[in-house]
């Protein structure tokens, strides 16, 4: 009885591995675009704090500062971004938190 | 040693219009007193503030962009801290950052004029060059942030 359990344990693992790998054979070939640095592809040399438009899409709900390796951002862009918000930040132009 | 600093002060919604232009006198008074020069001063208005300062929802913004020495900056922002009706302020030096901006804008279009002229071109950019009929998906990239957050999980 106990052979037979784990018997049948195994098929459901295989039979799940399996289903897995369809998914992941589905999901593969999906298109994933490149991410590219805005302010590089843009041309936008000068981060400045003032400008909450073009801060306010790297602040999602919860205001953190969005990461990099979501959007895109170069390393060097990043780093004048992070200072442009905190900037920002301290003058309320953007939130620290949401409330 | 003169640099170029930009200063933003909030001035508290109780304020009047008048109390706002005897502050920006305050700050000319010291300019001058201290050694320096105002380049340009602007006042954004009253706006929302991003989350509350004290019991303040909203504040008047007010932008001075200033030319004067790291002494004269001390002093500003001496006396902006012990005014009460400024509820926050921000002394930034921009100097050397602009500067920065000005090179590298200037090495981009260097680039592109040199590159531009390899290719039997001339060197600026003709109006109405360069502009797609209909633009595909190149353009749409940066609006899928939040998909593949979604496609990771």
């Amino acid at each position: 009885m106990n052979g037979r359990k784990s018997f049948g344990a195994k098929k459901g693992g295989r039979a799940g591995a399996a289903g897995a790998q369809g998914k992941d054979g589905q999901r593969r070939p999906m298109f994933r675009r490149r991410k590219v640095c805005k302010f590089c592809s843009d041309k936008i040399d000068d981060i400045n704090y003032k400008d909450t438009k073009l801060l306010l899409p790297f602040v999602p709900e919860r205001a953190k500062i969005l990461p990099r390796r979501i959007s895109g951002t170069c390393a060097l862009h990043q780093r004048k971004l992070r200072v442009a918000l905190m900037r920002a930040r301290q003058l309320a132009l953007i939130p620290y938190t949401a409330e | 040693m003169t640099r170029k600093y930009e200063l933003v002060y909030v001035v508290s919604p109780e304020a009047s219009d008048d109390q706002v232009t005897d502050l920006h006198h305050q700050v000319e008074a010291i300019v001058q007193r201290v050694g320096g020069s105002i380049e340009k001063t602007e006042n954004w208005g009253r706006r929302r503030l991003a989350y509350e300062i004290g019991r303040h929802k909203e504040g008047t913004y007010v932008l001075e962009v200033l030319h004067g020495t790291g002494e004269l900056m001390k002093e500003i922002d001496r006396r902006l801290k012990v005014t009460d009706l400024i509820i926050r302020h921000l002394v930034v030096r921009v100097d050397e950052a602009q500067a920065v901006i000005e090179r590298t804008k200037a090495r981009r279009s260097a680039t592109s004029q040199r590159r531009r002229v390899a290719r039997g071109l001339p060197a600026d950019r003709q109006p109405g060059e360069g502009q797609r009929g209909d633009a595909d998906d190149d353009r749409d990239d940066r609006f899928d942030m939040g998909n593949e957050r979604g496609m990771d999980r």
